[in-house]
């Protein structure tokens, strides 16, 4: 075996044992903070009472009640949503080339949206239909994100533009949907826009995480075409991978998850998009791991959850937390892509 | 023998065909260069040949076999390309970039292998990358990295190579170095070649055969002795020139004519 072999298998081990310690720790960081999710409140609970309740391990009704009906939808909601944004943004930014791409930056959040406060404020629907109609609109905006951007092969920033484009007239739709809506609705719907994972119920939250769990298997599968469509798409296809397929399978995945988690907790700002690069920093360069994306996005929705419920004066919405913490990075993204001219 | 030609061959773009009705074989065991001017098509050839490029009319064969008939999977086992511009994602390192070009040896579900790991080995090692395993490419010399482009495409290990202006961007040092290593390649290995060139001179000098296209359409064939004249480069690049045998290898050599 030659020396360049030897450093090779170095190399590759290194890089394999850091994404399973690093994936490992998301995992169990998440974990830990679902727990502390359900134990933190005016009731406080221990790590054990918490557990054995999720598990049906001990009956006491004032914890079950607690746990399982009031705290466990939340913290799951957090969890299933954060899961879906962040392998859905990881995915859309691999395949777009682009750390900007997140879906809520390329429209498709706010077709959900859109579809979702019609839903909401016009058709007065609630649960899967609210699903069914996000996941319309999401689809509505990738076809026409791809016929408006795409065809002729995606060209950096140019995809950015339309997308805010795309983003700012669905918002402007909505704005008008929220005029024509009674107060009641109105105020619903608003509250629905800021995006929080309080509001799930049961249905949505069902689907999620069956989506969750037959969708992310598969983006895991199709990561290794993902990994060639990353080197443009000649050299994709000269590697042997069915370009066309490959991107629609992945953008049918991430745009799937992202409509889901949009209906089960309203349009979640910016999880999407740092969640890719925070997994990314944790891997390595390249890294790409949509698990670990995944469990990062799981981790920033539970904390953001903790701080929005717990740490403010008055409980707040998730989204108006990740808003704040996100902002800053998407300034700080805008200012250094263009001097590493990696943005376009 | 040939393993890769083309009959019939016509391509384009939207409704512009750019080439037209083109019979071609690449030869077994030799290094091709494509040339021509700007816009006569040689790129498009080449990725017509390499299947990136669905046929207007005509078939390309590989082994015999319409490459249309064949999966895609299976093609990349024989025939590999380097496009004249791929995207190395942000911060990627060079083990990892050539690692990917196993791509088309990897299944679902079967990842990574010794041979896999052995590939990867031979191909940083033949292109003298290995020293430059685990840095960042962004922080590579045009021509270094040009180099572990290659070598990527080599870990795809394929008997035929194609590869579309590798030294578009390079200086005159690089741009001899990458077609030495293609000559390397060759006589080591055996590997066909075939390469897209803007040179002239340097295609008269590294490589066997020369495809002279002008308009879609090929203008002369053959080796670089028979075929570059100074009519044939009047023809193809509208060019009058002197043509003098290279002071070392003999080749011809095109020297522009005075106004």
């Amino acid at each position: 075996m030659t020396t360049t072999a030897v450093a090779l298998r170095a190399t590759r081990r290194s890089r394999s044992l850091r994404s399973v310690t690093v994936t490992a720790a998301l995992a169990a960081a998440a974990f830990a903070l679902f727990v502390f999710t359900m134990m933190a409140g005016s009731m406080r609970l221990t790590a054990g009472e918490v557990i054995g309740s999720v598990l049906y391990l001990r009956d006491d009704p004032s914890v079950d009640f607690v746990v399982r009906g009031l705290r466990l939808p939340t913290a799951a909601t957090a969890c299933a949503v954060g899961l879906a944004l962040g392998a859905s943004g990881t995915i859309f930014q691999q395949l777009l080339r682009n750390p900007l791409a997140s879906p809520d930056f390329v429209g498709i959040t706010w077709g959900a949206s859109l579809a979702a406060v019609t839903g909401i404020v016009v058709l007065q629907v609630g649960g899967l239909a609210v699903s069914g109609l996000a996941l319309g609109g999401a689809l509505l905006a990738a076809i026409l994100m791809y016929l408006l951007a795409w065809r002729d092969g995606v060209s950096g920033y140019r995809f950015i533009l339309i997308g805010i484009g795309v983003a700012v007239f669905f918002e402007g739709l909505i704005g008008y949907m929220l005029t024509r809506a009674h107060l009641f609705e109105a105020r619903q719907a608003m509250h629905w826009m800021t995006g929080s994972v309080g509001q799930a119920n049961g249905d949505e939250l069902r689907l999620l995480v069956l989506a969750l769990i037959v969708l992310l298997p598969l983006a895991m599968l199709l990561q290794r075409q993902l990994r060639a469509l990353e080197l443009g798409d000649d050299a994709a296809r000269a590697l042997g991978t069915r370009t066309e397929a490959s991107r629609a399978a992945l953008l049918a995945v991430a745009v799937t998850l992202v409509a889901l988690a949009v209906a089960a907790a309203g349009p979640i700002v910016f999880v999407a998009l740092v969640a890719g690069p925070i997994a990314n920093r944790l891997l390595g360069p390249a890294g790409g791991g949509i698990p670990a994306a995944a469990l990062a996005g799981a981790v920033l929705m539970l904390t953001a959850d903790l701080v929005a419920v717990h740490l403010m004066p008055t409980p707040l919405p998730t989204g108006v937390v990740t808003g704040a913490v996100g902002a800053p990075y998407l300034l700080w993204l805008l200012a250094t892509t263009n001097r590493q001219g990696a943005g376009g | 023998m040939t393993r890769l030609r083309a009959e019939g061959l016509t391509l384009g773009y939207d409704d512009r065909p750019i080439v037209r009705d083109l019979d071609v074989s690449v030869l077994d065991g030799k290094v091709t260069a494509i040339v021509g001017a700007n816009a006569c098509g040689k790129s498009t050839l080449l990725r017509g040949l390499a299947r990136l490029l669905a046929p207007r009319a005509g078939t390309v064969l590989l082994d015999g076999k319409s490459v249309s008939d064949l999966s895609t999977l299976d093609v990349a086992k024989v025939l590999g390309l380097l496009p004249q511009s791929p995207v190395a994602p942000d911060g990627i390192t060079v083990a990892d970039l050539v690692s990917r070009g196993r791509y088309p040896h990897q299944g679902w579900f079967r990842r990574w292998t010794e041979s896999d790991h052995d590939a990867v080995a031979r191909a940083l090692e033949a292109t003298g990358t290995a020293d430059l395993m685990d840095r960042p490419l962004r922080q590579l010399s045009g021509g270094q990295r040009q180099r572990v482009w290659v070598a990527m495409a080599l870990a795809q290990d394929t008997d035929l190579l194609l590869l579309d202006e590798p030294t578009t961007f390079l200086d005159i040092a690089h741009q001899v170095d990458l077609l030495r290593l293609l000559r390397k390649l060759n006589a080591d290995a055996g590997k066909t070649i075939v390469v897209v060139l803007h040179d002239l001179n340097l295609a008269c000098r590294f490589c066997d055969h020369i495809i002279a296209m002008a308009d879609g359409a090929i203008v002369a064939e053959g080796p670089p002795t028979e075929v570059v004249t100074a009519t044939l480069v009047e023809k193809v690049f509208g060019l009058t020139c002197v043509v003098v045998p290279d002071p070392v290898a003999g080749t011809p050599m095109v020297v522009p004519a005075e106004d």
